[in-house]
């Protein structure tokens, strides 16, 4: 079982944020999207959303620089997750992080990350539009095929 | 049909440098390169026999203490004050001693070592040279290996505060073997301007124009290493500027965006072109310490100015999603053309 991660479906997000305010509930117990872990990246005179969210590598470079391990992986559950007690705040991971994913939490000063809710992203349950979903690393495209395949369905059926 | 005219504005790239590491990183590389080049530049002096004279000897609470020596070695202490700032920047400073828990990958936690030892190293020659020459049983092949040790962690914390920028790998301006190059070079350059500065006040204070033959080598030594040093500043900028798309972003930002007075007014002006100016006049009237002094503070400023300017134009490698953004800008927005009835 390689492990469970978010796939996020970027043509699908309305740019509702709603994401950001349960996971903001769920880790800090307010409403408070500055501090949720999942961000929505909104380019609207495009009406372009992309919801960013750790991607969970492989090989994490945030885990290789960070100076007190407190960013590491978890073999166990399959994600990287920073562990609060450790973290010292040096924000090096948020440099390093292609992606951008970590970004640091003026209430805690510390770094946070998402952490996958510990099994059951809050993100996932609530998104109405089904823009984040948690599936199986290695069945990651196997949604966007099937919806790629229907469209071909549809086209051929028109004809 | 009427075209869609996209606004200038929205067209341009959405350029912004990092802002995780600001001032305190900025001061914390300049006065670990600073400490390390006047420690290095310090000790070689000695090496090679110079020194300033008469020495000193007075005592203090009981003890003889010489500073002739010690004004060349007292890099470690700015060092050890530049540590202070690093920890000033932590979210939560009183865990600061986790920091060295995984030098295995992390160049943060073998920086705290590699700045530790340096520390601990530099401040015992630097309190050796205190003491009388001839005190704790003279030059030993223990001391000269101590002296030995201590500056090569002195060359280690110069170039490491280039390494630490380059090891974050995705931030283009900073991701090349030139920056260590540029910030060891402007250490020693700042270090040695230092050394001279110590050397004219200890030549103020104590004594007459003794000192002022060892100044003048200096000073010979310190003008090739400003040019160096624009050199590789100009090198790096150059291939930077060429290389891939935000390192170009990130010297554009240096050269004509927001940071342009920083560069042209700070590193530029402040940090070479004065001087440079000064030391030649200098030259020509040997006897106003003040032009030297005008120079040293000049091109010490000039030395953080250019860590500030480093630190201020790292703007992040673009996500391939921002790239495809870009694309869909482009592809929607119509071109404004003839067409054929008109």
């Amino acid at each position: 079982m390689q492990g469970k991660v978010i796939m996020i479906d970027q043509e699908k997000c309305t740019g509702c944020r709603q994401c950001e305010m349960v996971c903001s509930v769920f880790h800090t117990g307010a409403s408070n999207p500055s501090r949720s872990r999942i961000r929505v990246v909104k380019w609207e005179h495009i009406g372009f959303y992309l919801p960013q969210t750790c991607q969970n590598c492989e090989k994490p470079f945030c885990t290789e620089v960070c100076p007190t391990k407190a960013c590491h992986r978890d073999l166990e559950n399959q994600r990287v997750i920073i562990d609060k007690n450790l973290c010292i705040g040096c924000k090096t991971c948020i440099i390093a992080c292609p992606f951008g994913a970590p970004s640091f939490d003026k209430m805690e000063r510390v770094t946070i990350k998402c952490d996958y809710c510990d099994g059951d992203p809050q993100c996932v349950s609530f998104c109405t539009v089904k823009a984040v979903s948690y599936v199986e690393a290695d069945q990651l495209p196997i949604g966007k095929k099937r919806e790629v395949g229907a469209k071909y369905m549809e086209l051929m059926a028109r004809r | 049909m009427t075209s869609e005219i996209v606004p200038q504005e929205r067209r341009l790239k959405f350029v912004k440098p990092q802002r995780e590491w600001k001032w305190e990183i900025a001061i914390y590389l300049y006065l670990a390169g600073m400490g390390a080049g006047a420690f290095i530049i310090g000790m070689v002096v000695q090496w090679l026999g110079l020194s300033l004279r008469p020495s000193t000897a007075f005592t203090l609470f009981g003890y003889p203490v010489d500073l002739s020596r010690a004004a060349f070695l007292w890099g470690p202490i700015l060092v050890a004050i530049g540590a202070p700032f690093l920890i000033l920047d932590l979210g939560i400073k009183r865990r600061f001693l986790y920091a060295c828990l995984n030098p295995r990958t992390s160049w943060v936690a073998r920086g705290f070592l590699i700045l530790s030892t340096f520390i601990v190293l530099g401040l015992a020659m630097f309190g050796r040279s205190l003491l009388p020459a001839g005190s704790l049983g003279g030059r030993t092949t223990l001391w000269i290996l101590v002296e030995m040790i201590s500056v090569i962690f002195a060359f280690a914390t110069a170039i490491y505060t280039g390494v630490l920028l380059k090891s974050v790998k995705y931030v283009p301006i900073w991701n090349t073997p030139l920056l260590p190059g540029l910030f060891l070079v402007s250490a020693l350059s700042t270090g040695s301007m230092l050394t001279i500065l110590s050397a004219l006040g200890y030549g103020l204070v104590f004594a007459g124009g003794e000192s002022l033959g060892l100044i003048h080598k200096l000073i010979g030594a310190e003008q090739i290493l400003i040019l160096i040093e624009a050199v590789v500043l100009a090198v790096y900028l150059l291939t930077k500027y060429r290389g891939r798309d935000q390192g170009e972003t990130s010297v554009r930002l240096l050269l004509s965006g927001e940071l342009k007075f920083l560069f042209w007014g700070g590193i530029v002006l402040i940090g070479f072109i004065f001087p440079v100016t000064l030391e030649y006049l200098y030259a020509h009237f040997p006897r106003s310490p003040v032009l030297l002094i005008a120079t040293g503070i000049f091109l010490l400023a000039g030395g953080f100015f250019l860590r500030l300017g480093v630190l201020a134009s790292g703007v992040k490698e673009q996500l391939p999603m921002h790239k495809y953004v870009e694309m869909k800008v482009q592809l929607s927005t119509p071109q404004r053309s003839i067409s054929p009835g008109q």
